[in-house]
């Protein structure tokens, strides 16, 4: 690729860019929300049209999307045979279609169930689900958008396995993530991209994390805010709460929150967390008792199918939500209120949209991200619940919505964070459940939380 | 964006139809030429003629608005002509049988015809919150349902026997809405149009319930996490969808027929559907689209006998609009999807 160029509208989204693929090379490509990363991606695959400069292929390429394309109604397995699929006659050869889905999940050591309804699973597996659709095709040229944003440690390490491998069998990979840890371990080279531009591009070995941040940002990085002490006071209770069945149900759960205090859920994902998470926001129904929880602000796993409208303005979607609430005068909106209201998170959370109007389909990522974050914590809740918030959002960032949390725990909100990376829990819990198969597996105070521990009951151990 | 915007603006449709519309006429061996300055005369030419435009564009003007208030809310209403039927026969039965003071027997006229259509239209809501039936198949058959009540009606209880055929009996002349202009149909019942368009154009822009309306039409779950109560919008929406459309087929009896009988409607619930789907389901553009539908209704019959276009062209002018603003969809979206 040389000289790409693509502007939307007054935002120039990729600024002239100069960018190589080899065959048997992992380049990770970082950069801040907003940079350019997922167009750029965009542009390499064909899906999007530059405006000026020259895109050479060699071969063919694949694109997992930062926000998976896939047919929602369909099942996991057809999702992934699509286009090529094993045929006996005319007919779909459903069976080996369904065991080659199996194997090739097997060797990749990403478990999925064929048969599921894609609509019908959280997050991480969905996510999955396009990594496989893209590693059956074996690519010339694989780019990777985001691939491990909702995958837990162990997964991360069984996949990058196999992109070693496909990358040592000559595959050229471009992988965009936020985990810099991923850059250090996987690539070969690393490109940074800040407002447009590539600023910097080496060979990641020796390199230190803190030194990408830096040419990532600009700048030093910022600080996670200080924990307060606190005295926490009763706020959310919950009693013998059970929701949902099957693998996501949640079997008997009873524990409290208190505000001034962020209790973190560990866990693999698909251990009931997302319906942990639905019964507390109020759109799950469920048996048990949950008090306590009415005035919240919920940070969804799904920003843009569950949390926001993607075809409407920043401005709209700061009122959603809150069109009950805060951001109601009797029967009307309150129009000025809710403006304030979206310019105050753009710039609290450093949101990138060229204006409070722009269509929310229209940010990247991570700018959608903050924007749920922010408008979850907008109207101090006095309980938040929180899944995976830096889902997606560069460090920078990612540091400050960790603070915003965190500020809103010292200023007495009860706050319910589930995360799938053990240093979020431990850089921001007061205390930490362990979810496994719907059950509580165990509860730590942060002071005597063992990692190693945590780790074992995370895996069924004990 | 871009595109979507060129190719979305209604004149490029309008332009698109009239394009269709000469090349219809011009296959049937009629100079489109012709057919069109007979269309022009024949609804613009003279106090007459737009007045009776006027008189469509109005009855065309509440069943738009009712489809597009259901739509916005992604609820398929198909079910506007039914709720208008209803409501004209709620009107013709109060007219019928009144005895009170004049402007009380008009406001009880229309409020009938709102309340019956609404609950047409609730009913459908009803049974998609309750029992998740589709309301594209339920206010469907409410239709021939509707037709079929008052086809009862007009035949048995409400039958004139001063009337020649199966109608009510010819409203007093102070139980008529008051007119714009003498001497021809056009009534207030235009400007009761106009107004509600105002009035569902501030619905959508600005209350709670137009965000919540909106919210659960453009994406469904977001809008059912964040405090959308989606049963109660898909029945208040149906349900005041069908009143607005209800409340047309009453101003039509009080406004220009004076009378009820099945024939109140020549698919003015259907034709609106297309009216406002050209007009984005925006209120405002709806009064333009609602007009040039109405040109339409009216200058089609000059177009027949003057011009000699037959009816089918007319018809198949309104098929080009259909077409016209389906492939203005597609191409939204497929713009959209290559983001
Ligand atoms: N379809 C679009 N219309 C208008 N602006 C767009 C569109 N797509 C992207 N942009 C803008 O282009 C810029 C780059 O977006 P992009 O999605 O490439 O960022 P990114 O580096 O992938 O960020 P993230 O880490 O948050 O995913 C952003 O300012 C975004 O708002
Ligand atoms: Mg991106």
């Amino acid at each position: 690729m040389r000289g790409i160029r693509k502007a939307f509208g007054a935002v120039t989204a990729v600024d002239g860019v100069d960018l190589e693929l080899r065959g048997g090379e992992i380049q990770a490509l970082v950069g801040e929300n907003g940079a350019g990363k997922s167009t750029l991606a965009a542009i390499a695959f064909g899906a999007l049209r530059p405006d000026a400069g020259t895109v050479e292929r060699r071969g063919t390429v694949g694109l997992v999307h930062q926000h998976f394309e896939l047919i929602e109604r369909m099942r996991v397995w057809e999702n992934i045979v699509i286009g090529r699929e094993p045929r006996r006659g005319v007919r779909i050869d459903t069976d080996a279609a369904k065991r080659a889905v199996r194997e090739l999940a097997a060797r990749n050591g990403l478990d999925v169930d064929p048969d599921a309804i894609v609509e019908s699973l959280p997050v991480a597996m969905k996510q999955r689900v396009e990594l496989l659709r893209e590693l059956e095709r074996r690519p010339a040229v694989l780019l990777l958008d985001e691939p491990t944003a909702a995958l837990a440690p162990a997964e991360v390490a069984a996949f990058f396995a196999t992109i070693v491998a496909l990358a040592r069998a000559g595959t050229a990979v471009l992988v965009v993530t936020h985990k810099l840890q991923e850059v250090l371990d996987y690539a070969d080279t690393v490109s940074v991209m800040r407002r447009g531009k590539i600023v910097a591009h080496f060979a990641s070995r020796g390199v230190a994390l803190d030194e990408i941040a830096r040419t990532m940002v600009g700048g030093e990085l910022p600080k996670v805010a200080a924990r307060a002490s606190t005295a926490p006071v009763p706020r959310v209770r919950v009693a013998h709460l059970r929701a949902e069945s099957g693998d996501n149900a949640v079997r008997d759960v009873s524990f409290e929150v208190r505000g001034g205090e962020i209790v973190a859920v560990a866990g693999v994902e698909g251990n009931g967390q997302t319906s942990l998470a639905d019964a507390l926001a109020g759109v799950l129904p469920y048996e048990g008792s949950i008090e306590g929880a009415d005035a919240r602000g919920v940070i969804p796993q799904d920003r843009l199918r569950e949390g926001l409208v993607p075809s409407w303005s920043v401005t709209e979607n700061v009122a959603l939500g809150r069109q009950h609430a805060r951001a109601r005068r009797g029967a009307l909106l309150d129009r000025r209120g809710v403006l304030q209201a979206a310019r105050a998170i753009v710039e609290r959370y450093d949101v990138r949209a060229p204006s409070v109007d722009a269509r929310v389909a229209t940010l990247s990522g991570g700018n959608q991200q903050k924007l749920v974050v922010g408008r979850a914590l907008l109207d101090d809740p006095a309980f938040v619940v929180a899944y995976q918030p830096t889902r997606g959002i560069d460090v920078g960032a990612a540091a400050l919505v960790q603070s915003r949390l965190m500020e809103a725990r010292n200023a007495g909100a009860a706050v319910l964070l589930i995360s799938f990376d053990l240093d979020e829990v431990f850089a921001l819990a007061d205390r930490i459940l362990v979810l496994y198969r719907g059950r509580i597996a165990g509860t730590f105070a942060r002071e005597d939380a063992d990692r190693a521990k945590i780790g074992r009951l995370m895996a069924g151990g004990t | 964006m871009n595109v979507r915007k060129a190719f979305g603006a209604p004149l490029t449709a309008l332009a698109i139809v009239v394009a269709g519309g000469a090349v219809a006429m011009w296959l049937s061996g009629v100079n489109p030429l012709d057919g069109f300055a007979a269309l022009v005369a024949g609804s613009l030419g003279g106090t007459g003629e737009l007045s009776e435009t006027l008189v469509q564009t109005g009855a065309l003007l509440f069943p738009a608005l009712a489809v597009a208030l259901a739509f916005r809310g992604g609820l398929f209403n198909i079910g506007a002509e039914g709720q208008l039927l209803v409501g004209g026969l709620a009107a013709g039965a109060i007219g019928a049988t009144y005895g009170g003071l004049p402007v009380f027997g008009i406001l009880a006229m229309l409020c009938a015809s709102a309340l019956a259509g609404g609950m047409w239209g609730a009913l459908a809501g009803v049974l998609r919150a309750k029992f998740e039936a589709s309301e594209i198949i339920t206010t469907l058959m409410l239709n021939s349902i509707a037709f079929y009540v008052a086809s009862y009606f007009v035949g048995g209880p409400l039958h004139s026997p001063l009337a020649s055929g199966a109608e009510t009996a010819p409203l007093p002349a102070n139980l008529w809405l008051p007119l714009l202009v003498p001497g021809t149909r056009l009534s207030i019942a235009l400007l009761l149009a106009l107004a509600l368009a105002a009035a569902l154009q501030f619905l959508l822009a600005r209350t709670v319930f137009g965000f919540d309306l909106r919210a659960a039409g453009d994406a469904p779950e977001p809008a059912r996490r964040n405090g959308v109560d989606l049963p109660r919008i898909t029945i208040v929406a149906l349900a005041l969808s069908g009143a607005i459309a209800g409340l047309g087929g009453g101003t039509l009896v009080t406004g220009a027929l004076h009378r009820f009988n099945t024939a109140l409607s020549p698919g003015y619930g259907y034709t609106a559907i297309a009216v406002a789907l050209v007009a984005d389901l925006n209120p405002l553009w709806i009064c333009a689209a609602a007009f040039g539908f109405g040109m339409l209704e009216s200058g089609g019959l000059a177009m027949q006998a003057q011009a000699q276009v037959p009816k089918d062209v007319i018809h198949a002018i309104e098929g080009v609009i259909v077409l016209v603003l389906a492939a203005r969809r597609f191409v939204a979206t497929r713009v959209e999807q290559r983001v």
